[in-house]
């Protein structure tokens, strides 16, 4: 069981989203890096930042950042902690958070909808991983 | 939570003259060029300027519409400054004026930034009004526009919910004259997108309700519609099934058949109706697991007492595709060679896997398995991956 956010939950993103066929199936010509910025809401208190280095169906590199301001990449997906514990407990499509306006993505919007597949292969991935939250 | 939208309706024979109620100084017309070439634009125009407006039509919509296309239309919408823009034609002339639309009111817009993710308020120097002119579409109530690149270019399925319409005018007595080909066409598209919308990740209650009764109707109409031309009938009632079809996939998205259709559509020059409908029987089969109950429920809708095997509901509407002469496999489409065939289906698959009609699909398909519906579908062998 890993607490999320941590830098033991992103190593076992990493790892089963390394494993997932499907994942690399849909993302095979993907090429861009995502930072997922949990935002402080009234249980979390200040904002914590994961990097995802996003390649060709496979992840190069994860790591918590020490601030969001640490690393820029390409795309943002941004939401307040409440609604990723809902994302991961599968209680919020990962587009449909977008449209009700749950998460906010910054980045590329065009080239995202065109690898929506990918999309939710990424967030099925981390539902699968034994996770604890505050 | 989710959202249901659609435009408020106004319907029955005769309704086109709710346009003049509309207090429009300037209107523009976004119509299909045949229709303007066969002077069908004039009623239109007529119920407007009765009403005092200043009128300007854009007529030079074609089938599968460039984004160039909307360019233009957003230039002439920017010169003329409408308080009124109306979408009068099939798919191809609302799905423009919805782009036209938006650049207009938002001039700092690109057509690729009409994603559901942007932000966007709209609605700020016009209002929005579809007429459609088929039976098939939907898309007079929808936030989607497909639009082509380039020529021979990938489709790209744009979305905002602000391009839904203020207002949707469905007047049977336009549809009068739509020839039997197209007629089958477009009402093949209308049951997809019930079907489809059935079975979507994002299906709901209030898109099931209107799905359901969509698919009944068409059963019921579109041989009808299509064998007697002027079947007063069967042309009102598939007018409003096709409106109905069209908020329910609005509001739930299409599937996989849509996603192969418009992959095949644009590689092939197939019309839409035609490449949507192919596909429809192979994407029940593929999805039946995964969707089980929907299918149940629309077989039961359609008098069946039960749904065992994807068969069930998937020989149902290939029996309709033949009482309507839809093709139900690739070589029936004529002039696509099996070495043409072949050689496109790398790009068939990457189109399709990039198309965002998967994202709702109830089971994620990889890219062999698109490759294997394909093959089936020139086959017209039963999917059963």
């Amino acid at each position: 069981m890993a607490k999320f956010p941590s830098q033991e939950w992103v190593d076992l993103f990493k790892e089963s989203l390394n494993q997932n066929k499907n994942y690399e199936d849909a993302a095979l010509t993907w090429e861009g890096d995502f930072v997922f910025l949990i935002l402080p809401d009234e249980t979390l208190k200040a904002p914590v930042a994961l990097y995802l280095d996003l390649y060709h169906g496979k992840c190069r590199e994860a790591r918590m950042l020490s601030s969001p301001e640490e690393k820029s990449a390409a795309f943002i997906y941004q939401g307040p902690y409440g609604n990723w514990k809902k994302l991961i407990g599968k209680e919020i499509d990962p587009i449909k958070g977008m449209l009700t306006g749950k998460f906010k993505l910054k980045g590329q919007a065009m080239k995202v909808m065109s690898y929506t597949r990918a999309a939710k292969e990424l967030v099925e991935t981390a539902t699968k991983i034994p996770t604890e939250f505050d | 939570m989710w959202f249901f939208t659609g435009p408020s309706l106004a319907y029955g024979p005769g309704a086109i003259e709710f346009l003049a109620s509309l207090q429009s100084k300037k209107s523009m017309i976004v119509a299909d060029r045949a229709l303007v070439k066969g002077g069908l634009v004039a009623p239109v125009v007529e119920q407007l300027t009765k009403a005092g407006a200043e009128v300007e039509v854009f007529g030079e919509v074609d089938p599968e519409p460039l984004m160039s296309r909307v360019q233009e239309g957003a230039e002439v919408a920017r010169r003329f400054a409408p308080d009124l823009i109306i979408g009068f034609g099939g798919g191809s002339a609302m799905d423009v004026a919805k782009a036209v639309y938006a650049l207009y009111e938002r001039p700092e817009l690109t057509v690729y930034e009409l994603t559901p993710i942007v932000d966007m308020v709209l609605g700020v120097k016009s209002r929005l009004v579809q007429i459609p002119t088929t039976s098939g579409t939907g898309s007079e109530t929808t936030w989607a526009t497909i639009l082509t690149e380039g020529e021979g270019g990938r489709k790209l399925e744009l979305a905002h919910r602000e391009l839904v319409a203020k207002w949707a005018i469905l007047d049977p007595l336009l549809t009068r004259s739509m020839p039997a080909r197209l007629t089958a066409d477009t009402g093949a598209d209308a049951l997809c997108h019930a079907v489809e919308s059935m079975s979507s990740d994002w299906s709901n209650p209030f898109s099931d309700a209107l799905a359901k009764e969509a698919v009944l109707l068409i059963f019921r109409y579109l041989p009808r519609a299509m064998k007697v031309a002027d079947d007063p009938d069967a042309r009102e009632n598939m007018h409003y099934a096709a409106t109905m079809a069209g908020l329910s996939f609005g509001n739930s998205q299409v599937t996989i058949g849509h996603a192969l259709g418009h992959a095949f559509g644009s590689v092939f020059h197939v019309p839409h109706g035609r490449a949507v409908g192919l596909f429809l029987p192979y994407a029940i089969e593929y999805n039946f697991a995964s969707a089980k109950p929907k299918f149940g429920n629309l077989s039961q809708v359609l008098g069946a007492d039960s749904v065992r095997s994807p068969q069930d509901l998937s020989a149902r509407v290939r029996s309709l595709w033949d009482e309507i002469g839809m093709v139900r496999t690739v070589p029936e489409i004529g002039g696509i060679t099996r070495e043409r065939f072949e050689s496109s289906l790398p790009d068939l698959v990457r189109r399709t896997d990039e198309s965002t009609c998967v994202t709702t699909n109830p089971r994620s398909p990889s890219k062999k398995e698109i490759e294997e519906i394909f093959r089936a579908a020139w086959d017209g062998r039963p999917v059963t991956l």
